[in-house]
């Protein structure tokens, strides 16, 4: 079965990756758009993503049985998945971080401007040089050849 | 157009060396053809203008060819080899996505032999590169400061240095607290708008390019004038092999053109400025009965000695935020307390310290150069919410010496698209350097620790960190012991030149690009004394 048929579990599955809190929704809010589109825009990626998923599926016994573990049951067996299949479990988190920390929404509870950054850029505040007095005291630290 | 109709030089790769050799050249009154495999960079094209930009570093913008996969690139194998090989192919090559770290070689670094006994001397010395090292520096303008007493005095820097911000003057003070050296960067990157470029706006990502042409790639630097002069770019032409006539000297080249289709480029001279992989790798490839190990391989040399720079990292863990996504990503402070050679520390040479600025969002996840990715789970928020721009990463860049079991070879498996065989790289890290990177990561440590920081973590050798290509076709007086004279002549083939970092002897312990720039000028400037 596809990732895209998959989302509720999927959701649950990011969201116990990157949980809710201090003032961030979880990432099968703002992650999971991404992590179905990186699967579906390359069959190398898919399949990994799809293996996962197939994976932790069976280790919980069952299509909907990881949703009635609760939170620390669901870190549990997701880390006996990372254990016995790091390869998989590595591309899960990989695209997780990556579409949870490029949604603007996160962008912005991390205090920065979401969007492109041109042409806007970043204004640094105007500051003295520094004082390289101690430094260029030393004389050349160089050696003549 | 000569009477024959061939041109007087052809050189093959329009990146930070070829760039620099055509507009010399051209300058001079040279016929000049360039075939260049990529094409123009447009501005427009950098991922710089869309929201999701930092995803782009990890896929079709990322430096490693081999997660990139563009049409215009070739495969490595570099499976045999514990840095990966970064470049990239386009108009302006590599200069297209480095951080343009600009400090040059000292003068030690071309005599390592006599002054340390290790490797081999240059043929040539930072006296007979200097006006070049200055020529080179108008042409790509550069910012920072002068008065640096770990340089022979410099000419005056074309802008002021990039600014040094929190993070910059937190790590400063580490500096300032030891006694050690520090400086502000040499980096090719506008301060102030010259030479009809525009200044920096502090966007953050130059690894991902520059599109507004603050940053010194030689798509804005040198081509524009050398196009100006006279010389001729054909872009997305593929270079298979370097022919030779019966004389035994090179007279052209057969390259695939944007079709695909087979074409022949006849010239007087050739000139390879293909990088320290992809020139081994063209050199390889063109057998001939009179040269069946590989063009001007006489010396069995070519393809071996080749040096990366060895980075390892430390990054250390600061309790206020740093602004770290503001200015260069690549540049604000070099040290160089550890240069020059001192046998107590237990390894011969040295190393430069280099203070780059924080993590953006996903690399601050993915642990960036030091890999360690935040912990998944319950605990994620606080641990994400500890590190992000709360960090300093320092990189210790190691002068790698030559060995001859490092080496770019031919993949008898392995091919680009055009069927041409792809360059198989074996490297293995010295005990020297071993013991090298380990110095620079404690006593990394110990300066960011004197900055302030909380905890220091490290990553000692950056796989991922194979910018820089030397050593595949060295430069030499010994026809036995090198393949290139001492102004880049191959001594096999006369009238073929190498201008990229495969001519380097020795690496030094900084980022080669200015000293490349500065002997592929000073290579041109020989041609044109021959042929006047």
């Amino acid at each position: 079965m596809s990732l895209a048929a998959r989302r509720e579990l999927l959701a649950l599955v990011l969201d116990t990756l990157v949980p809710a809190g201090d003032r961030f929704p979880e990432s099968g809010v703002l992650a999971l758009d991404h992590v179905v589109a990186m699967a579906g825009a390359s069959p190398e990626t898919g399949s990994l993503l799809t293996r996962a998923l197939d994976v932790i599926e069976q280790a919980a016994h069952g299509a909907g049985a990881f949703s009635g573990l609760d939170v620390g049951q669901r870190e549990d067996l997701l880390r006996g998945v990372e254990r016995s299949h790091p390869e998989l479990f590595e591309a899960l988190v990989r695209h997780t971080y990556d579409g949870f920390y490029s949604h603007p929404a996160t962008i912005r509870r991390l205090g920065l401007e979401p969007g492109p950054v041109q042409p806007r850029g970043h204004r640094i505040e105007a500051a003295a040089l520094p004082d390289l007095a101690r430094v260029a005291s030393r004389g050349p630290i160089f050696r003549r050849a | 157009m000569a009477a024959d109709d061939r041109p007087d030089v052809l050189v093959i790769g329009a990146g930070a060396s070829g760039a620099a050799v055509a507009w010399r050249l051209a300058g001079a009154g040279i016929e000049v053809v360039c075939l260049e495999q990529g094409d123009w960079v447009k501005p427009h094209d950098y991922p710089h203008w869309q929201a999701d930009w930092e995803l782009h570093r990890h896929t079709d913008w990322s430096a490693e060819p081999n997660v990139r996969r563009l049409p215009q690139d070739y495969p490595v194998n570099d499976q045999a080899s514990s840095i990966a090989p970064l470049m990239y192919n386009a108009v302006g090559g590599s200069t297209i996505h480095w951080s343009a770290h600009f400090p040059r070689f000292r003068p030690s670094d071309f005599r390592v032999k006599s002054l340390d006994g290790v490797a081999d001397d240059w043929p040539i010395d930072y006296a007979t590169l200097e006006p070049y090292f200055d020529l080179n520096d108008r042409v790509m303008g550069v910012a920072g400061l002068t008065g640096d007493p770990a340089y022979p005095p410099k000419s005056p820097r074309q802008t002021p240095p990039i600014p040094l911000d929190t993070l910059g003057a937190t790590i400063a003070q580490g500096f300032e607290r030891l006694g050690w050296h520090w400086w502000p960067s040499d980096s090719a990157i506008l301060t102030r708008d010259y030479d009809g470029r525009r200044a920096c706006v502090n966007c953050g990502p130059c690894d991902l390019g520059c599109p507004i042409g603050a940053k010194a790639s030689t798509d804005v630097t040198y081509w524009p004038k050398a196009l100006a002069a006279g010389a001729r770019l054909v872009t997305r032409a593929r270079v298979r092999e370097i022919t030779l006539g019966p004389d035994g000297l090179a007279d052209g080249v057969v390259y695939y053109d944007q079709d695909g289709r087979e074409r022949a480029q006849k010239a007087r001279a050739v000139v390879l400025a293909a990088n320290g992989i992809g020139t081994p790798r063209l050199l390889l490839n063109s057998r001939s009965p009179r040269f069946p190990d590989g063009l001007a391989n006489r010396s069995g040399l070519v393809g071996r000695n080749l040096m990366f720079h060895p980075y390892a990292m430390a990054r250390g863990l600061f309790d206020r935020p740093l602004n770290g996504h503001r200015g260069p990503i690549g540049c604000s402070i070099i040290s160089q307390e550890f240069y020059e050679t001192d046998l107590t520390r237990g390894f011969v040479r040295g190393y430069s310290f280099q203070v780059a600025r924080g993590l953006s969002p996903i690399s601050s996840a993915h642990g960036g150069t030091v890999g360690d990715r935040v912990p998944w789970g319950r605990g994620h928020r606080r641990a994400y919410g500890e590190r992000f721009d709360r960090t300093i990463t320092v990189a210790i860049i190691g002068e790698d010496l030559p060995e001859a079991h490092n080496r770019v070879e031919l993949d008898p498996v392995l091919t680009d698209a055009h069927g041409i065989p792809a360059p198989r790289v074996s490297y293995t890290l010295s005990e020297n350097s071993r013991r090298m990177l380990d110095h620079g990561i404690a006593r990394a440590g110990d300066a960011l620790k004197a900055a302030g920081a909380r905890t220091v973590a490290s990553n000692p050798l950056l796989r991922a960190g194979g910018w820089h290509l030397m050593g595949t076709a060295r430069m030499g007086t010994d026809p036995a012991t090198s393949v290139v004279d001492g102004e880049g002549r191959c001594h096999d083939v006369a009238n073929l030149y190498i201008v990229d970092g495969s001519v380097m002897v020795t690496s030094a312990g900084v980022n080669p690009t200015s000293t490349i720039q500065a002997v592929a000028l000073y290579v041109a400037d020989g041609m044109i004394r021959r042929r006047a």
